[in-house]
């Protein structure tokens, strides 16, 4: 394991200056709801001057529609969205992960039919991978893909499946071979599926904070035709683990509650903090700064060429853990009632954290699950 | 170029053989009792890596204190326990900055604690000195101890350079067995001493929590390595305890303490070479790192060694005890976590991304 420091270079920087005067621009402070994070909510029009800029798909190559850019540039992009609590919902899962995978294991065809609409921020997907008996142990999925003339028949339910009541499509891993020899990895595949496929129910389920984003989405003989199955048919699982590799390690693993501290400097300008508020914001920020730069390394690994799988893991594990204690840190410190609909923004920012605050340490590889790949990495490969 | 780091990786490596040849084991050992190692000592002073960061023009053998702060690193990852940080980083500094000769020995320094009560006052032959000093790192064993004194009226600063023989030293240690003694001095210098400006104290401090911010950096990649190790080859319930969970967990947080402590150290290092006032927030931030790091994997590492862990006969004492040894040294309670904050505060809350992300 290696985390080498690095630093933008002068082209980096620019790109970094554009995206600080475009946010400055469209979002000053307080003329929209400032989000924890990725879980932000949807605004289609501003994921779409996102992408006017080039800002979305922006690693993808320019051929279908992208911009050839790095991962380092896509992470400022991010950092910067992500620490404003940008309204970045719409295109969030497409230009994280569904662009990459299609791009990487799509066919010729899959990647001229999506990724020229994924870079303009027209088509939005969702991750079908949880279902009802499979979270961690996702080589379990039970959703099943049968062969018929001219493509498959999809069967199952998936669950905790983030907006999908409002996405255009989704991924959704399933068999499609029956399990042989009890090997799980073997015979499973990804397909794209329109959700808005007859045979395919959506049905809210109520996140904890009360929100409706998280659903049930129920398949009976959903009909996928043969050019959707992505990449190759059996490949499944290997395509899925490299899909989720692309889910961690990034500033959305670390900057959820980044918004509280902020706000917290916010409403006390100008008002003298104490020692102990001295103290909470430097231990915070100190974190941040250090986990800013892991996360950088991450993404100028993968520039390299390199496969940062333990890093990545590494980082999430961590910098979620972080983000809930951030938000301890702040109730500790500040003497509030939480409150939903409270009039200010820093309150409602923590009530909102507080609530769904345990997501951040399970939703893309439970805390648990990370461990255990940290830890089989550095057997292999050691600490330095 | 994106490259942050561009120590010579060859000077790692060298530092590397060097430390990993002298420090072993029984050698690390024996100097808690012997309070000096000679054996570590010499070959490292022979090899000029006690005068790295020095310009070569005062007696150094140049590079920066990137460099310098590199092979500390390396040195804390061995338990290295010779004043290395105190002759090349911060005794060494102080003579080089007041135009002194610099010893050909071991340099300490007096760190300055709030218990101090050292003051100079000109006289006609030249510079009275008095009071006591606390928790100067091997005093007896040095060539000249380095300190910074104010004069009574705290209107000049001075760095005055003592020899050991002419103080009175009570012996005293850290929690690693390190001498760090008291030290009464009641002398009057006719040279050896020069006055400096004022901004060298708040130089020394930062320099001093830098050189504790390499030495835990080393430390903690050395104990996550050992425990690492140690967990692959000790067996339980009929397999290696790191395969359970449970233990997982403490291997992954070590590890993570050990990587953020490292990348951090090694970003402030960079940036304290250009200027070390400059860098304060870099050096602020790190060392509040390498703090919480030190008290958390120190936790992990024991856990996971069980009763191996509590003996002096396995090497984990020598990087954890040192670990809560070092914490404490050029750190305070709270104080660089408030440097950080008081950052924070005064780049306000638009400004807070950008720092966070410089």
């Amino acid at each position: 394991m290696k985390f080498e420091p690095t630093q933008l270079t002068s082209s980096e920087l620019e790109l970094q200056a554009e995206v600080r005067d475009f946010l400055a621009t469209e979002l000053p402070p307080g003329t929209y709801e400032r989000a924890l994070g990725m879980g932000a909510g949807k605004d289609v029009e501003f994921s779409k001057k996102l992408a006017a800029r080039g800002w979305v798909g922006m690693a993808l190559p320019t051929q279908y529609g992208g911009h050839d850019r790095t991962a380092v540039d896509r992470f400022i992009v991010v950092e910067e969205l992500l620490s404003h609590g940008a309204p970045i919902g719409h295109h969030w899962v497409a230009d994280r992960q569904t662009g990459s995978i299609i791009n990487r294991f799509g066919t010729e065809a899959q990647r001229e039919r999506f990724l020229p609409p994924i870079c303009r921020a027209e088509l939005a997907f969702s991750i079908g991978m949880s279902e009802p008996d499979s979270g961690s142990d996702l080589a379990s999925v039970s959703t099943r893909a049968t062969k018929t003339d001219g493509g498959w028949l999809l069967n199952g339910t998936k669950v905790w499946t983030s907006g999908a009541h409002e996405n255009d499509w989704f991924v959704v891993l399933c068999r499609s071979a029956p399990l042989e020899d009890g090997n799980k990895h073997q015979g499973l595949s990804q397909l794209l599926v329109d959700l808005s496929s007859p045979g395919l129910e959506i049905n809210g389920i109520p996140f904890l904070d009360g929100s409706p984003g998280f659903n049930e989405v129920v398949m009976t003989d959903v009909f996928v035709p043969d050019e959707l199955v992505l990449g190759e048919l059996g490949m499944g699982w290997a395509q899925n683990t490299s899909e989720l590799a692309y889910e961690r390690g990034g500033p959305d693993r670390w900057l959820s509650t980044f918004g509280i501290i902020e706000e917290f400097l916010r409403i006390n300008e100008g008002t003298p903090l104490g020692a102990r508020a001295h103290e909470m914001l430097g231990s915070t920020v100190a974190r941040y700064w250090g986990l800013r730069n892991m996360s950088l390394t991450v993404a100028r690994m993968i520039d390299r060429g390199e496969a940062p799988a333990v890093e990545s893991s590494l980082v999430k594990e961590m910098g979620t853990r972080f983000e809930q204690d951030v938000l301890q840190k702040v109730l500790e410190l500040v003497e509030l009632e939480p409150s939903p609909d409270s009039a200010q923004l820093f309150e409602r920012l923590v009530a909102s954290a507080i609530l769904t605050g345990p997501s951040f340490t399970i939703r893309g590889g439970t805390t648990e699950i990370l461990r255990s790949v940290v830890s089989k990495g550095l057997g292999r490969r050691g600490v330095a | 170029m994106s490259d942050l780091f561009t120590v010579d990786p060859l000077l790692t490596e060298t530092a590397t053989d060097l430390f990993a040849s002298t420090c072993d084991f029984d050698e690390v050992q024996a100097s808690e009792a012997a309070g000096w190692s000679e054996a570590v000592w010499a070959p490292v002073n022979e090899a000029g890596f006690t005068r790295i960061g020095l310009p070569e023009s005062a007696g150094g053998s140049g590079g920066t204190l990137t460099d310098a702060a590199e092979v500390l690193r390396v040195a804390g990852a061995h338990a290295a326990p010779i004043p290395l940080a105190e002759t090349m980083m911060l005794g060494g500094w102080l003579a080089v900055v007041a135009e002194l000769p610099l010893p050909d020995g071991p340099v300490t320094v007096v760190p300055g604690t709030t218990n101090d009560t050292l003051v100079a006052t000109r006289s006609a032959n030249g510079l009275k000195v008095n009071g006591s000093a606390h928790r100067v790192p091997w005093a007896a064993r040095s060539d000249q101890i380095a300190a910074l004194v104010p004069d009574t009226d705290a209107n000049e600063l001075f760095v005055v350079m003592v020899k050991p023989e002419d103080v009175a030293i009570t012996p005293s240690t850290n929690l690693a067995g390190e001498p760090r003694e008291t030290i009464e001095i009641d002398v009057e210098l006719d040279g050896g001493f020069a006055v400096v400006d004022s901004s060298v104290a708040d130089q020394l401090r930062l320099r001093g929590a830098l050189s504790r911010t390499m030495l835990m950096a080393g430390a903690l990649e050395a104990m996550s390595a050992l425990t690492l190790g140690y967990t692959a080859e000790r067996s339980q319930f009929g397999r290696p305890i790191g395969r359970f969970q449970a233990v997982q967990q403490h291997l992954v947080w070590g590890a993570q303490d050990a990587a953020i402590t490292k990348m951090t150290a090694q970003v402030a290092s960079v940036h304290a070479a250009d200027d070390v006032l400059a860098a304060r927030f870099e050096i602020a931030a790190a060392r509040q790192i390498a703090n919480e790091s030190a008290a958390t994997a120190t936790r992990w590492a024991h856990q996971a060694h069980g009763a191996m862990g509590m003996t002096q006969e396995y090497a984990l004492h020598h990087l954890s005890r040192r670990l809560w040894a070092w914490r404490h040294e050029y750190s305070t309670p709270g104080e660089w976590a408030a440097v950080v904050g008081e950052h924070a505060v005064s780049v306000g809350a638009d400004g807070l991304y950008p720092l966070v992300a410089s």
